[in-house]
């Protein structure tokens, strides 16, 4: 039996952050995530649901100033579906494009793969190295307030992040990469899709001849939460991609990796797996 | 094209009007595709409560107490039962070792301690949360070599008693002083003096794992007691006459007072073929409502409380000469029975016919120890313990090739069986298209050829290393003789407009018998199949049949629909004579006519003969029934005998790709290659060896029900892996038409056949790739990544004496 008392489906961003400062709202966009925990006891209602679809403000793919904002309603399809994505962040769309089912993929939202603070979420990784920003907006005082914060530091646990129950997820901001970036996804598992992530990995540099600068690195479910790897992206930055730098970044990474043992993986596997495919990727850059 | 399968499809090709060996969608398929078939989900019976399970969530642990009052008061519940409520209850199971509602101690987490039955599944499991239960927990034992030593805990050490309501108590299982549910031993010839005589001989310890069948129907009932008391079952049971009457036994009524009813099943492949406890259970809250109570598993549920494949731990020994003649075998297993014993515990039946009789060995020795545990209990899952025989004998074959380098292909087919042998165990072969199973997929394949360059990469710095991999199979294709009868009866009726009911005791469970036993039964009429409607789903109207299991129902319900058929033809020919004044041999059936057998010509129209019958002085209707019972022996004590009427045969050779850096295994490619007999349905056909690989593509591959210490630890598709539609590998499909005398129009079994071979082949593919030799199933990532890198887990047999 449902403990919800009240449903509201707000038509802008002020009336949603209304209800939210009013307080034990349950937010609903995609559903992709919040229907599975709820059913299966992990997450319980709040007697609010908030159904955020309707909410203008929260969608849109824009670039302007040299940002591209994605608003948090994004479904994956639409990410998939643009070109901007394909073309300037191919690591996402590469993430997006292993991302669950086509079903769930027209349903489940960016915002809501952020939110869910998955360590495996597919999308948090490439973020991480787009240095992708979140913005969160409440309304405390009578009137909407932003705040803007790295996605990096907004993940802070497993199912955890670093949004006040007051605060809605807007956007995702990613500063427009310069000229020469590339960046590249893998997942690992046996299907193409619909598969958790046993590891991912998501890469970014900008390319200079054979020269790596602004090296991004970010590895999934081996740690808490999505994460950067620095000793990583030392090995290779500013060095040319060769046997050598790609020999240390792999033992950096494997070294810097504690990922736990489940029924999914064991923590062995787990290293064997970033180093093995940590390689594959670099040596795929080295060699196009 | 093979030169046989030439000919045959040249004889097929011979007579266009005839149905057998055509393309025909089922019948069925329209109304699934179209989401308009009513699954046991969709049917709602006026006045039903919900009824839900609670179950122990605990190893092993003695009930202490059991508090319902919270339960039972809460609005909109109308019963809460425990096994206090149930005195009468009597133990189910293939060795009654079970009570439906446990009374005193749980022995798995899947345990049945108390029902609800409520207004609604909301309500219903709202009281599930109010009903405390007080444990106490006992010692587990969640590995079967553990419940073999001497000082572990017994899990049926207490008789189980049951007292009925006259005050008579009865011991229905007795005590044991061990934890052996169950054994079997089998030999023939002289194992010590082969050995002796062998050049090559090797032993490996094989380790075959749990998975479920994952029907996409969870299982599901609806039961109804009717004001005379009379039960009527709306279930999804593959096995309606046996049912019937053991759920009258356990109520203590005349079985010809349960009925039971099957609604379209979704998905079987043995799941369905014992009694669980959530059938007695929906029964019992049916008789303390007064009211239909409907009884459906949840998808987590369906993983935690649904039978399992048989787990084997399994050493096989075996030996050959120098020129590759197969001299003995010799097998020990040991089975983990689970809490209570199932179907499971006897798949020895089925692996000891593979151990003896797939290949010719003069000399066998088969053992099964089959052992309680707090584990989950298996069942029967098509192949019913010969994806698990297979695996192990098809390694074997390989191995001793190469121990006497031979080639494989030319090691099998030394040993393959010919048509008309007599295995020691009794198994008669009349039958036997092996050896072109065998010539046929090694053929297509490239099979040698391949082989012999795959295994050059071994050393090679290349990361995607490929390899192929041959297994065949035997199995019973002709029913199997386990139950006093393996018949099945029919029922046809030509109504006075020529149209056919074809009532069958035959269930369908999606295999395609509806659609199969129709295009027979016009066969012999001369009707198209649009002219016929099956019915083959309520006790009450169809003949008996023993059940949907061992590949029976096209062969055993094809030989009876005919029978049927033929009875009728001879009556409508007969009358025709007579109205004709012909000779009933001048005269056929064909589209709907009455026509001169020499000629062709149509003398009258069935419908109008029909009525004419129908309608006069004399009034004769054309309704005739027939029993078809198979020339098949039961196995004596020793297990032998010819237990089934035909074999069914097949090879499989995959090729697969290894990502040594992962340890991902590709399935790229399945040449099969099945003796089937002769094709009835080619769609059908098909579409059966597909779904079969895929099957054994899960087991091989992706699926694995992780049990750790007694719990399930991935009870949802998102951490049980089905092969998905992208990992489908090509397929190249023969069948192999050895037209078996005594199957319906030649035809032979062949629902469990085509899941057998493939992991079997898979492994042997991947020493073919990489020269590493896995013992353990399943060959999932890490798995194989570590037997790549030297950390695989050894497989021992340490089960002491």
């Amino acid at each position: 039996m449902s403990d919800i008392t009240a449903y509201a489906a707000p038509r802008s961003l002020d009336e949603a952050v209304s209800l939210l400062q009013a307080g034990d709202v349950t937010i609903l966009a995609g559903g992709t995530d919040l229907t599975p925990q709820t059913k299966s006891g992990k997450l319980t209602f709040r007697p609010t649901l908030m159904n955020i679809r309707r909410v203008p403000e929260l969608s849109g793919l824009t670039e302007s100033g040299g940002v591209m904002r994605i608003g948090a309603l994004t479904t994956i399809s639409s990410l998939l579906a643009s070109p901007l994505i394909h073309e300037r962040f191919n690591g996402l769309w590469q993430a997006c494009d292993h991302f669950a089912s086509d079903q769930i993929r027209n349903a489940a939202t960016i915002g809501g793969n952020i939110c869910n603070a998955s360590p495996a979420g597919d999308t948090l990784t490439p973020l991480l190295t787009l240095d992708a920003r979140v913005v969160l907006a409440s309304k405390p005082n009578g009137s909407i307030v932003r705040r803007t914060t790295p996605l990096g530091e907004f993940l802070t646990g497993p199912g955890r992040t670093a949004r006040q129950p007051a605060e809605l997820l807007e956007a995702i901001e990613i500063p427009m990469p310069p000229e020469g970036f590339f960046s590249a996804f893998f997942k690992f598992g046996t299907r193409p899709a619909l598969d958790i992530s046993v590891i991912s990995i998501a890469i970014g540099a900008v390319r200079d001849g054979r020269k790596l600068t602004r090296v991004r690195i970010a590895f999934g479910a081996v740690a808490p939460t999505a994460i950067r790897a620095a000793a990583t992206e030392a090995a290779l930055e500013g060095r040319p991609i060769d046997a050598a730098a790609i020999d240390a970044a792999v033992a950096a990474a494997v070294n810097e990796t504690k990922p736990v043992s489940d029924v999914r993986a064991s923590s062995w596997y787990r290293r064997e797996l970033v180093g093995n495919m940590l390689r594959r990727m670099l040596d795929h850059v080295a060699n196009s | 094209m093979g030169p046989l399968q030439k000919t045959r499809a040249d004889a097929a090709a011979r007579s266009s009007d005839t149905l057998i060996g055509t393309r025909i969608p089922k019948k069925d398929a329209p109304q699934k595709a179209s989401g308009r078939t009513r699954y046991i989900d969709d049917i709602n019976v006026p006045g039903q409560l919900y009824g839900k399970i609670l179950r122990s969530g605990q190893v092993h642990a003695k009930i202490r107490s059991i508090d319902v009052s919270a339960a039972r008061a809460l609005p909109g519940v109308h019963a809460v039962i425990t096994a206090a409520d149930v005195p009468w209850q009597r133990p189910i199971g293939v060795a009654k070792d079970h009570l439906p509602l446990k009374p005193d101690r749980v022995r798995s987490p899947r345990d049945e301690v108390a029902a609800v039955a409520a207004d609604s599944e909301d309500i219903a499991e709202a009281a599930l949360k109010l009903i405390r239960v007080d444990y106490e927990p006992l010692p587990p034992v969640t590995d079967a070599r553990a419940a073999l030593k001497p000082d572990a805990p017994l899990l049926h050490g207490d008789d189980l008693v049951w007292t009925g309501p006259d005050g008579r108590a009865e011991v229905v299982h007795a005590a044991s002083r061990d934890n052996v549910a169950m054994t079997f031993k089998y030999a023939q010839g002289d194992i010590a003096r082969a050995e002796a005589d062998s050049a090559a001989v090797v032993e490996d310890v094989f380790q075959l794992h749990y998975v479920t069948h994952c029907c996409m129907g969870v299982s599901g009932v609806i039961a109804e007691f009717d004001a005379s008391d009379n039960l009527l079952l709306y279930s999804n049971t593959q096995v309606p006459f046996l049912h019937k009457r053991e759920f009258a036994e356990m109520l203590g009524i005349d079985p010809g007072r349960v009925r039971i009813i099957q609604p379209p099943i979704g998905g079987g492949f043995g799941s369905k073929l014992d009694i669980y406890p959530f059938e007695p259970i929906a029964i019992f809250l049916a008789r303390a409502t007064g009211r239909p109570v409907k009884l459906i598993f949840t998808r987590e549920e369906e993983f935690l409380a649904s039978p399992t494949r048989q787990p084997v731990l399994l050493k096989l020994r075996s030996g050959c000469s120098a020129d590759g003649a197969l001299t003995f075998r010799a097998v020990e297993t040991l089975h983990d029975n689970g809490a209570y014993t199932s179907w499971g515990a006897t798949t020895p039946f089925v692996m000891m016919q593979t151990i003896s009789s797939l290949y010719r060995v003069p000399s066998c020795d088969y053992q099964t120890l089959a052992v309680y545990t707090n584990n989950p209990y298996s069942g029967s899952f098509r192949g019913y313990g010969n994806l698990q025989a297979t695996f192990a004998v098809e390694a074997h074959m390989d191995k001793l090739a190469e121990a006497i380098g031979m080639d494989p292909l030319e090691f099998r087919l030394k040993n393959a069986q010919d048509p008309g042998e007599t295995t020691p165990q009794g198994m008669n072969f009349k039958s036997c298209g092996f050896k072109e199973c065998l010539r046929i997929a090694a053929e297509r394949s490239d099979y040698q050829q391949k082989r012999r360059a795959y295994r050059q990469q071994w050393n090679d710095s290349s990361i995607l290393k490929r390899g192929v991999g041959m297994a065949s199979m035997l199995h019973v294709g002709g029913g199997a003789k386990i139950y006093p009868s393996d018949g099945c009866g029919t029922i046809l009726k030509m109504d006075d407009f020529a149209h056919l009911t074809l009532i069958t005791g035959a269930s369908e469970i999606g295999q395609g018998s509806e659609t199969v036993l129709a295009m027979l039964v016009c066969e012999e009429l001369g009707l198209p199949l649009s002219s016929v409607s099956v019915v083959n789903s309520d006790t009450d109207i169809t003949p008996w049949d023993v059940g949907v299991h061992a590949s029976r129902t096209t062969f055993i319900a094809g030989n009876s629909a005919i029978g049927a058929a033929r009875k009728a033809k001879t009556k409508i020919l007969t009358a025709a004579a007579g109205k004709l004044d012909m000779e009933i041999a001048a005269l056929d059936l064909q589209g709907g006519y009455v026509i001169a057998r020499a000629t062709g010509e149509r003398l009258l129209e069935l419908s109008r003969l029909i009525r004419s019958l129908h309608f006069s002085d004399k009034a004769e209707l054309v309704m005739t029934t027939y029993y078809y019972e198979p020339p098949s022996q039961h196995q004596d004590k020793e297990f032998k005998g010819d237990v089934s009427a035909a074999y069914a045969w097949g090879t499989q050779v995959v090729e697969i790709e290894v990502d040594t850096q992962t340890g991902i295994v590709r399935l790229l490619k399945v040449t099969a290659a099945h003796d089937v007999g002769r094709v009835l349905n080619r769609l059908g056909i098909e579409g059966q060896v597909e779904g079969g690989v895929v099957m054994g593509q899960g087991y091989a591959l992706t699926e694995n029900l992780i049990v750790e210490n007694g719990v399930i630890r991935n009870p949802n598709f998102r951490d049980y892996k089905l092969v998905t539609a992208p990992e489908i590998p090509e397929m190249d499909i023969s069948f192999i038409e050895s037209v078996d005398g005594e199957g319906p129009q030649g035809a032979k079994g062949v629902g469990e056949a085509p899941a057998i071979c493939v992991a079997a082949a898979v492994g042997n593919a991947i020493y073919n790739a990489t020269g590493v030799r896995m013992y353990g199933l399943p060959f999932t990532p890490e798995n194989v990544y570590r037997a790549l890198h030297g950390q695989a887990k050894p497989v021992t047999w340490d089960i002491g004496a």
